[in-house]
């Protein structure tokens, strides 16, 4: 062991003068992130023109959201290149603490509905201040500077509208006990899109009892459960083969549905709704660029590139591209937000509490 | 060396002669070319084994912090473990599950093999057509694809329903039976492939002595031909049955909507928890790992006189197809229904929602909204064709050297007489069990401590690639090598080859059929790999398989589906390609 680390920690100086030589007084990640002066954005953007790129783990999706957002700052900062590394929450925490771990510092940003908590409980993320935090309201926002909210997820029941008539359209959670239902109704085991969060919205908006009644009797209604996605779900109730598909995404189903496809969305007050979020690595390499990607996603002019692009935003200016998709547009009025920590706290329980009451 | 005369081993001690006692005394000359073989060998397999195998025992015995450090060390993994073994019902199902679908898909792909290698039935071609391009498919897609066409509004069943007159679904895919159905049907092109192999190199003057003495066809199958198969048939049947005991794809998808809880269910729900607890899936491992030593130990004293099996022999040895008469009519449709079966059906549907906006059942409604735009969607994927370009490049480095270093390792394992050569036999086997993920969490610590510069390029892949798929390639090459005869070795150092010429003239050309059949396989294996690369891959080095996870995890069916057949359609390529040079190194014999 010792000769290896000897040498590693000889090539980690090494690296460290190289690195300071040309990157003069460098300022450090935590005096970036809570920079808090007039300057503050002269000296991001001479910060960032030195570093050049800012590397970010998402675990959105490349195609859909990633590269319009690249595209549109670097348009604003074309001394900066977006690097992007795309995968599923598990994996890019994995590999980005593995990383630091090592001492490769390759990640400044990180996003994902519990992603970045996952690294700050590692004690790997950077509290940020951000004069965009101002515009949002306090549930989307962590009160320490960990985390701002990117866009959000609401989910909702999807219904085949061939095989549900329009006055049999479960309303309310209720409703979904109707014994119509009953082995009608498919489900995700999915800890952070599916069943498990449908149970944690339960429990705290109905209080522990009356919500563990609740699920009792929607256990009697035998909902099918599938590893599948929740996008895989509402396809197979699209295709015929359950008419209802519970804990979808609601844009989702909107999609589906402008294409043509027989179904739609109904959410139950308080609809189930994430948070996705973005925190900024301890070490990051490019702190500069980092904090002006950060500042721009946040910004209405990037939450734009998010509603273009068929996402939900956060920013409470800025509505969705289909207005009715968030709260207040008109389909449904209240969302239980389950913040990151909740998530985190919470979702072991959650999902234990699913498994054995409906996996049992 | 010396060993118990059992009256089996004085028996063949006997027929064996001459040449065998020869070949002892020569085996002395040679011993030092064994030895530098089993260092080389081992070494290898040990620097890429051991590592991952070190961490799984690692996981299962301790919780681990976020950080991935080890924190405290605990029995909770294995209590949990055996408090859910002591359940009957998903042990059961487990049970029932794995040798439902070893059994099918070994008889199903066994005998497709036999037809299309042992007989002069119509359509044999088609054999290994099928069999690459359903294996090649990627594995979700496939899956939806049976739940599509199987569900309970799909195509068989609407015709199910008019056949029988019901109102209600006919055929419930969501069962033990659909669970089955689905993972032999997925196994089967294994099967096939490895069989395929072992049935070309048998020696059929033995069959026809059988048949000389008046057996019938079936007798001289049941007696002589499948007996001869045994260690290929043990083999394929031991692979499926661990891979089907371990997964948890199926499981998941088929049969947790029917309420099929197996043992790996509740692994599953346990992988999603925060932070990750790959204890379970490690505590798990580690029980099959032992299980699976004492299969292969006595498997190993079973075969310890691997002569019974050994078919080629210096004796004029030329495989001759069987006349199967007027039954070919029967094979043939046979290969045609296993064939549309496998590919055509879950091909046309895949197909079929590819060109649609959304899913509709088939029928004239979709017909008239016919669209390419999830084609235009697949295409447009980032850095597309680097990512085919390297899924190519993995796919050709790691079945080359895990052919290579499996044939070695089963020449060892077969010829010599090394102490302790079934613990290599074992270290072959064990990355097998190695869950996916903690396995590539291994890998991926390692190297990014040790100083050797792979990480982040296409090296840790191909290192991974190849450390997944050493089992595979030691059960083509060990049950191949088992039906070719010493004599032939023997007769070549005898003549003053050396060992390496022997291995480049006489043992390589007669294996061809196994070791091809086992390349392929690897190379269709490592173009699917997900779980290791989803966490391995650099931003530099995208692999099609990654991509598309990345579809699969959000997109719509129609998405996925046309990504499908345009990967199909390349594997399809390549095994056209292989086809041609498999041809003309003799495996297609016509």
């Amino acid at each position: 062991m010792t000769p290896r680390l000897g040498s590693f920690s000889i090539l980690c100086a090494l690296l460290a003068v190289l690195a300071g030589s040309h990157l003069a007084p460098a300022a450090s990640v935590e005096e970036v992130a809570l920079m808090n002066r007039a300057d503050r954005q002269k000296i991001l953007v001479e910060g960032a023109r030195k570093e050049g790129k800012v590397s970010w783990y998402t675990t959105l999706i490349v195609d859909q959201v990633v590269r319009p957002v690249k595209e549109a700052f670097e348009k604003e900062y074309p001394f900066i290149q977006v690097e992007y590394f795309r995968g599923n929450t598990e994996r890019i925490v994995q590999k980005m603490i593995a990383e630091y771990q090592a001492k490769r510092y390759e990640a400044d940003l990180i996003d994902g509905t519990v992603s970045p908590t996952m690294v700050r409980r590692a004690g790997l993320l950077q509290r940020f201040s951000s004069p965009l935090f101002a515009e949002y309201p306090a549930e989307l926002k962590d009160a320490q500077g960990f985390w701002g909210a990117t866009n959000l997820y609401f989910f909702a029941t999807g219904y085949n509208t061939r095989m549900v008539k329009p006055n049999e359209i479960p309303k309310t959670y209720e409703d979904l006990l109707n014994p119509r239902w009953k082995g009608q109704m498919m489900w995700s085991t999915s800890r952070g899109s599916g069943a498990p969060m449908f149970v944690g919205t339960i429990l705290n908006t109905m209080g522990n009892e009356a919500g563990k009644a609740y699920l009792q009797k929607l256990k009697q209604q035998n909902v099918a459960k599938t590893s599948a996605s929740n996008r895989q779900v509402l396809d197979l109730t699209i295709a015929g083969e359950y008419p209802l598909a519970l804990q979808m995404f609601n844009h989702h189903a909107y999609i589906s549905k402008a294409v043509g496809a027989p179904v739609d969305w109904i959410a139950h007050e308080p609809a189930t709704a994430t948070i996705n979020n973005i925190g900024l690595g301890k070490y990051a390499s490019h702190p500069h660029a980092a904090m002006l990607l950060i500042d721009f996603i946040l910004s209405e002019r990037g939450q734009r590139v998010y509603q273009q692009s068929n996402y939900l935003p956060a920013h409470p200016k800025v509505p969705a591209k289909q207005v009715d998709l968030k709260p207040g547009g008109g389909r449904f009025k209240r969302a239980f937000y389950i913040n990151p920590d909740q998530q985190y706290d919470k979702g072991n329980d959650w999902t234990e509490y699913f498994e054995n009451l409906f996996m049992k | 060396m010396a060993k118990q005369p059992t009256s089996e081993s004085l028996d063949l001690a006997l027929k064996g002669g001459q040449a065998r006692a020869g070949f002892s005394l020569d085996m002395a000359s040679r011993f030092d070319v064994a030895s530098v073989v089993m260092i080389c060998v081992s070494i290898v397999t040990g620097y890429l084994v051991l590592p991952p195998l070190y961490s799984v025992i690692q996981t299962s015995l301790f919780t681990t912090k976020l950080t991935g450090e080890i924190d405290q060390f605990t029995l909770r993994y294995y209590q949990d473990l055996f408090r859910e073994l002591q359940v009957i019902g998903p042990f059961l199902n487990t049970f029932y599950f794995s040798i439902g679908s070893a059994l099918c898909a070994t008889i199903l792909g066994g005998s497709i093999a036999w037809i299309v290698v042992r007989t002069d039935s119509p359509l044999r071609g088609l054999g290994y057509f099928t069999a690459f391009a359903s294996f090649g498919t990627p594995f979700i897609l496939y899956t939806i694809g049976w739940l599509l066409l199987l569900g309970k509004a799909g195509p068989v069943n609407y015709w199910l329903k008019i056949i029988f007159d019901q109102t209600t679904p006919v055929f419930n895919v969501y069962s033990m039976f659909g669970m089955i159905l689905i993972e032999s049907l997925l196994w089967s092109p294994f099967v096939f492939l490895m069989l395929a192999a072992a049935f070309r190199s048998m020696d059929p003057s033995l069959e026809e002595a059988s048949a000389a003495c008046g057996a019938r066809m079936w007798q001289t199958m049941r007696r002589i031909s499948l007996r001869l198969m045994l260690p290929a048939f043990f083999s394929v049947m031991l692979l499926i049955f661990i891979r089907t005991f371990e997964s948890f794809e199926i499981p998941a998808l088929v049969g947790l909507p029917g309420d099929i809880r197996v043992l790996t269910t509740s692994i599953y729900l346990d992988a999603q928890k925060l932070p990750p607890r790959y204890g379970s899936a490690g505590a798990f491992s580690v029980l099959l790992m032992v299980v699976v030593a004492a299969t292969l130990y006595f498997y190993f004293r079973l075969t310890r006189e691997g002569d019974r099996y050994q078919t080629v022999t210096g004796k004029g040895y030329r495989p001759t197809l069987i006349n199967l008469g007027r039954w070919r009519y029967l094979t043939g449709a046979g290969l045609l229904t296993y064939s549309i079966v496998l590919l055509v059906l879950p091909f046309l549907i895949i197909l079929w929602a590819s060109v649609l906006p959304y899913y509709m059942q088939p029928g004239l409604e979709g017909l008239t909204k016919l669209t390419l735009k999830n084609y235009v969607t697949a295409l447009h994927f980032p850095k597309i064709t680097d990512a085919i370009k390297n899924s190519v490049l993995l796919g050709l480095g790691s079945a080359s050297f895990v052919m290579v270093l499996t044939l070695l390792a089963s020449w060892l394992l077969v010829r010599t007489k090394i102490r302790g050569r079934w613990l290599l036999d074992l270290m072959t086997t064990l990355p097998l069990l190695f869950p996916g993920i903690v396995m590539g969490l291994a890998i991926l610590r390692f190297y990014l401590f040790v100083p050797i510069p792979v990480y982040g390029t296409l090296w840790i892949l191909l290192i991974a690639f190849v450390t997944r798929y050493i089992p595979y390639g030691i059960r083509y090459t060990h049950s191949g090598l088992l039906q070719l005869h010493k004599e032939l070795e023997e007769a070549s150092y005898v003549s003053g080859a050396s060992w390496f010429s022997s291995m480049r003239r006489i043992i390589l050309p007669l294996m061809t059929p196994s070791f091809l059949g086992g390349w392929i396989f690897i190379f269709l294996l490592s173009a699917k790999e997900l779980s290791m690369s989803v966490l391995l891959v650099s931003p530099q080095t995208p692999v099609v398989s990654v991509a598309i996870f990345e579809l699969w995890e959000n997109a719509q069916v129609g998405e996925l589906a046309a990504f499908g057949v345009i990967w199909t359609a390349i594997l399809v390529t390549v095994a056209i390609v292989y086809y041609a040079f498999a041809r003309r190194y003799g495996i297609q014999q016509n």
